[in-house]
């Protein structure tokens, strides 16, 4: 209902929004993260294709059965690191050179292009890797909002400088973001944008705009801080969210299963 | 009479280098005043209101809460930010945390109070300005109109004894204008202090009971409503204009239908007298 409201719907914004409606928000952040965090290290230090697939497939059923988030705004933001992972492991799979080599060749002109079977396994199994250690991350991203992770970091006693830091930024990204849209279609709405000389110059006005807007706003910012009694340390009200057994459950489940595949499948 | 609560005595205030953006204000304020502050943008309201809760301290005067004037330590300034409120014109300058609930007890949370204090503060806040639904969202994702109330709940929390509104209803509705006016009537008649700046003339005349009129650094004119809209050397100097009720009031007593004397300040209220 707010996404519509606020028009923020697209982008990368919308991962902040699944994270507000997720069933999965009443866990304990600090639970999620070390769990999904062990899970991560699992998978990459394993490095074995059954345990990455195993992750992976939990992982993406926890965040869309447990979090209530559908198939497909699951799916389509697993597609987001695809390129990446693709384009990486093209270098794993395939062997460029002169010569002829590999099980399967290809000849382009005045170079090869080949691969083994052990070369493309190795590629396939590198790209479930790097989709599970994704589903991992996404688990934490996709069910605990900002604020929460933020929050699990100010437990971690990283520098309160950094903290507040992470607070402000994340709360100015909404407000730059929006500044920056009421901005361009205000540029747009005086043809700021029909040819190509007219927008960059328009996009580099706007962003010497967004400085001076976000200098003033600051401005504002502190004393709004200052009037509530702000005594140069931001503190937030957080809510106790108890780990419940159900989901230590959960998570010993997934630790057991990576176990069982461990001594039986290798 | 009811107790002096805040008083401004000969205060002056200079933004960095530039001309006085006030000049030797006195003001005494009044325990449950409801008092409008107008004046045109640029007048002095925002400043003058920064002051009174020790954001911006005096180059020279004094600010005296409860017969005690204000120093400049920081234990004595929070005691009057804790005391005097300021509802933010901007609502986005002023919320700063990811969640309502957050949000609300950000206050609370500064005064160092124990958590069921802050809990059962906040929890009372939100229920005042109807936001209990929505205590687990994002501010960033709630209307204008959802914002400002957030905004007030911030103020409530922390229980103030003086609340200001910098120009609450700038970029409002009508929807949440009117529910605005009737949490500040609410609040009115709870008995808190309330100073409110704004540009509606109209508003002002049916809801205050006192009246600051800024022009140029300095308080112009102070008095009840029917004083300072009747004065035209005020009107005229401070570019303001009369409030519909009081011309449609002084063409009925002009016509002989009404007494000379009698100042309704609502409609309901001119009704009565036929």
């Amino acid at each position: 209902m707010s996404d519509k409201r606020a028009g923020h719907s697209h982008g990368s914004l919308s991962i902040d929004q699944y994270a507000y409606g997720s069933a999965m928000r009443s866990w304990n952040p600090s639970f999620k993260i070390i769990t999904a965090a062990v899970f991560l290290v699992c998978v990459i230090a394993m490095d074995r294709l059954p345990v990455s697939l195993l992750v992976l497939f939990f992982m993406a059923l926890t965040v869309m059965a447990g979090g209530r988030l559908s198939p497909l705004r699951y799916l389509r933001l697993m597609a987001v690191p695809l390129a990446f992972i693709i384009l990486g492991s093209i270098a794993v799979a395939f062997d460029f050179s002169l010569s002829r080599g590999g099980d399967y060749c290809l000849f382009l002109g005045f170079f090869y292009i080949s691969a083994t079977g052990k070369s493309l396994l190795e590629a396939g199994s590198l790209i479930v890797k790097a989709f599970s250690a994704v589903s991992c991350l996404y688990l934490i991203t996709l069910t605990t909002p900002m604020g929460e992770i933020v929050g699990f970091f100010r437990k971690l006693h990283v520098p309160k400088l950094l903290v507040e830091l992470m607070y402000m930024i994340y709360r100015f990204i909404f407000i730059l973001y929006d500044s920056e849209r009421k901005m361009t279609v205000a540029a747009r709405s005086r043809l700021g944008y029909h040819s190509l000389k007219a927008s960059w110059y328009s996009f580099g006005r706007i962003f010497s705009n967004l400085l001076v807007v976000s200098m003033r706003r600051a401005g504002a910012y502190y004393d709004a801080l200052e009037s509530r009694c702000y005594n140069g340390d931001l503190r937030f009200w957080e809510d106790k969210k108890p780990v419940r057994p159900l989901q230590v459950l959960w998570a010993l489940a997934l630790g057991a299963l990576i176990l069982a595949l461990r001594l039986f499948v290798g | 009479m009811r107790e002096t609560i805040l008083e401004v005595s000969h205060l002056s205030y200079l933004y960095e280098g530039e001309h006085e953006a006030l000049h030797d204000v006195s003001v005494s304020i009044k325990r449950g005043e409801q008092i409008a502050v107008i004046g045109s943008n640029g007048a002095g309201k925002s400043t003058f209101f920064l002051n009174l809760n020790g954001v911006l301290t005096p180059k020279e005067g004094a600010v005296i809460y409860e017969g005690q004037a204000v120093g400049r330590s920081r234990k004595e300034l929070n005691r009057l930010r804790e005391h005097v409120g300021i509802v933010f014109q901007d609502a986005d300058s002023q919320i700063i945390a990811s969640t309502v609930y957050q949000e609300a007890a950000f206050g609370p949370m500064n005064l160092g109070l124990s958590r069921e204090e802050v809990k059962e503060r906040t929890d009372r806040a939100l229920r005042y300005m109807d936001l209990e639904a929505m205590k687990d969202r994002p501010p960033h994702y709630l209307s204008g109109g959802e914002k400002k109330r957030v905004s007030i709940a911030d103020i409530l929390a922390m229980k103030p004894e003086v609340i200001i509104f910098d120009e609450p209803t700038a970029s409002l509705d009508p929807v949440n204008t009117a529910m605005l006016e009737e949490v500040l009537v609410k609040l009115g008649k709870e008995g808190r202090t309330l100073l409110v700046s704004t540009h509606d003339v109209d508003f002002v005349y049916r809801w205050a009971e006192r009246v600051l009129v800024f022009e140029g650094g300095r308080i112009l004119a102070d008095g009840a409503p029917e004083e300072i809209f009747r004065d035209s050397q005020v009107l005229k100097k401070a570019h303001l204009k009369k409030p519909v009720l009081l011309e449609v009031t002084e063409f009925l007593v002009r016509k002989g239908l009404l007494g000379e004397g009698l100042y309704p300040h609502t409609v309901e209220e001119l009704q009565k007298y036929f």
